[in-house]
C-alpha cells in the first residue's frame, strides 16, 4: 500500500520517504515557519546572549501588551518561538514541563543544551510516527550555562539542533545568515 | 488513539519494499562515512558538513561512544541517528549490567539491526534514514559492521557508505589489505574522506574515532577504549598528506 501511498502522493500528507529520501511533510513545516512572515534572531557573545524578534499586531484592537514570541522556560532559560504561534505555545509548554521534569529527577536546573536535544528529539518522533504531525515552529533557545556561560541552540522541525554563534530562523533567515556570517567572520564569539 | 494499526510499509507488486529503498536514498544524501578494520584495531570517520561557518561545531556529535569498547557513525538523518545512539547506549548499559562486561559488538548490532527492522514493519512509523558504522573490540578482535534501514548487517574489512560510496569502496578495495595496522588505516580512511569530500578537508571538517585491540593497546600501557580523535590530532595526520 505504500508504495502505491508514495505513488499516489500519500508521501505529501505524512512523514513517509519519497522516492528520492525525503520528508515532504518535513520540509512543508519549513515553508509554514517562512510564510507567518516574521523573523528573529539569536546572537552571542562573551558574557551574555541576546535574542531579538520582529512584532506584528494584525489589528488595532488587540492588545499589543500581550503579543509576544518571547517566552521563559526556566529562570536561567528563554526562547522565542517562530512560525505556527500556536505550534509554539505547544512546544513552550512542553518545554516548560520538560525542564520541570528534569530539575525533579535529577535536582539540578537542565542546561539550554539539553533541553534543545530534549526538543530536538521530541520534534524527530514526529517525523518518524505518523500520528502526528511536525510543528510548523523553529525554537531558538538562549540560556546561561554555569559551566559555559552563554548558550545558544536552535531546533526546528526536522529534529536537527546546533548549538550557535549567531542564528536565525524565520521568513527571512537567509539573509540574515549572510549578514551574521560575515559579521561573524573567524571564530571569535561576539563582543 | 496515538497509534496506527496498520504498516505503512508495505510490499509493492515488483516484490520490493519500497519505503526502505527510499530510506536507502536518504542515506545516498547524506555526507559520507568510511570505515576500516586493521590488524590492530578499526577507525571510522565522517565529512563534517558544516552548514554555516556561525555553528558551534563543537555541540556537533557525529562520532559517538555507545561503551568503552564500540563507537559508532552515520550517513543520513541526524535526528534517526540520535533515537538508535541512546537505543544502543541504553542496550549497552544493559548488558553491562547483567554481564558486567562490554557487549561484543556483534551482539550490539544485532539488537540495533532488530530496533531498526522494526520500523519497517510496525504501525504508522517509518524507517530510520541512516546507516550506521559500528567499531568495536571484543573477545574476537577488531569488529566492523554496517547495519542499513532494513535491519540488515554487514561485518566489513572496510566499507563506506553516504554519498560517495561507490567511489570510495572502489577507492578502499585498491588500498587496502589485511596486515595495515591503525595507523595506516587512519591515513587511508582520510585519503578516502578527501577523494569526496565536498568543501575543504581540516582538522574541522572531518571527524574521526578509532579504538585498537588489547594488545597493541595494552603493550603503550592503554585501556582499549574507543575514543574520538581530538582537531589536534586530526592536523597532525593531515600535515602527512601532501
Amino acid at each position: 500500500m505504500s508504495s502505491r501511498a508514495a505513488n499516489a502522493g500519500y508521501d505529501r500528507h505524512i512523514t513517509i520517504f519519497s522516492p528520492d529520501g525525503k520528508l515532504f511533510q518535513v520540509e512543508y513545516a519549513f515553508k509554514a515557519i517562512s510564510n507567518a512572515g516574521l523573523t528573529s534572531v539569536g546572537v552571542r557573545g562573551q558574557d551574555s546572549v541576546v535574542i531579538a524578534t520582529q512584532k506584528k499586531v494584525p489589528d488595532k484592537l488587540i492588545d499589543a501588551s500581550t503579543v509576544t514570541r518571547v517566552f521563559q522556560i526556566t529562570p536561567t532559560i528563554g526562547c522565542v518561538m517562530t512560525g505556527l504561534d500556536p505550534d509554539g505555545r505547544n512546544q513552550v509548554i512542553r518545554a516548560r514541563q520538560e525542564a520541570a521534569e528534569f530539575k525533579y529527577k535529577y535536582g539540578y536546573s537542565i542546561t539550554p543544551d539539553l533541553l534543545a536535544k530534549r526538543m530536538a528529539g521530541i520534534n524527530q518522533v514526529y517525523t518518524q510516527k505518523a500520528f502526528m504531525r511536525p510543528l510548523g515552529v523553529s525554537m531558538i533557545i538562549i540560556g546561561w550555562d554555569d559551566e559555559r556561560g552563554p548558550q545558544l541552540y536552535k531546533t526546528d522541525p526536522a529534529g536537527h539542533f546546533s548549538g550557535y554563534r549567531a542564528t536565525a530562523a524565520g521568513a527571512k533567515h537567509q539573509e540574515a545568515f549572510n549578514y551574521l556570517e560575515k559579521k561573524l567572520k573567524g571564530d571569535a564569539p561576539a563582543s | 488513539m496515538d497509534r496506527y494499526s496498520f504498516s505503512l510499509t508495505t510490499f509493492a507488486p515488483n516484490g520490493k519494499l519500497l519505503q526502505i529503498e527510499h530510506a536507502l536514498a536518504a542515506v545516498g544524501n547524506g555526507s559520507t562515512s568510511v570505515g576500516i578494520k586493521a590488524a590492530n584495531g578499526v577507525v571510522i570517520a565522517t565529512e563534517k558538513k558544516a552548514g554555516s561557518s556561525l555553528i558551534d561545531v563543537s555541540s556537533l556529535e557525529h562520532m559517538t561512544k555507545i561503551c568503552d569498547s564500540i563507537g559508532m557513525v552515520y550517513s543520513g538523518m541526524g535526528p534517526d541517528f540520535r533515537v538508535l545512539v541512546s537505543s544502543a547506549r541504553k542496550m549497552a548499559q544493559r548488558y553491562i549490567q547483567t554481564y558486567k562486561e562490554d557487549p561484543p559488538v556483534r551482539i550490539l548490532v544485532k539488537e540495533l539491526a532488530s530496533i531498526m527492522q522494526e520500523f519497517t514493519q510496525s504501525g504508522g512509523v517509518r524507517p530510520f534514514g541512516v546507516s550506521l558504522l559500528l567499531a568495536g573490540v571484543d573477545e574476537r578482535g577488531p569488529n566492523l559492521y554496517q547495519v542499513d534501514p532494513s535491519g540488515s548487517y554487514f561485518p566489513w574489512k572496510a566499507t563506506a557508505i553516504g554519498k560517495n560510496m561507490v567511489n570510495s569502496k572502489t577507492f578502499l578495495e585498491k588500498r587496502f589489505n589485511g596486515d595495515m595496522e591503525l595507523e595506516d588505516a587512519v591515513h587511508t580512511a582520510i585519503l578516502t574522506l578527501k577523494e569526496g569530500i565536498e568543501g575543504q578537508l581540516t582538522e574541522t571538517s572531518i571527524d574521526i574515532g578509532v579504538i585498537s585491540t588489547v594488545s597493541a593497546a595494552q603493550a603503550a600501557g592503554e585501556k582499549p577504549a574507543f575514543k574520538r580523535l581530538t582537531t589536534a590530532e586530526i592536523k597532525d595526520y593531515l600535515s602527512n598528506i601532501a
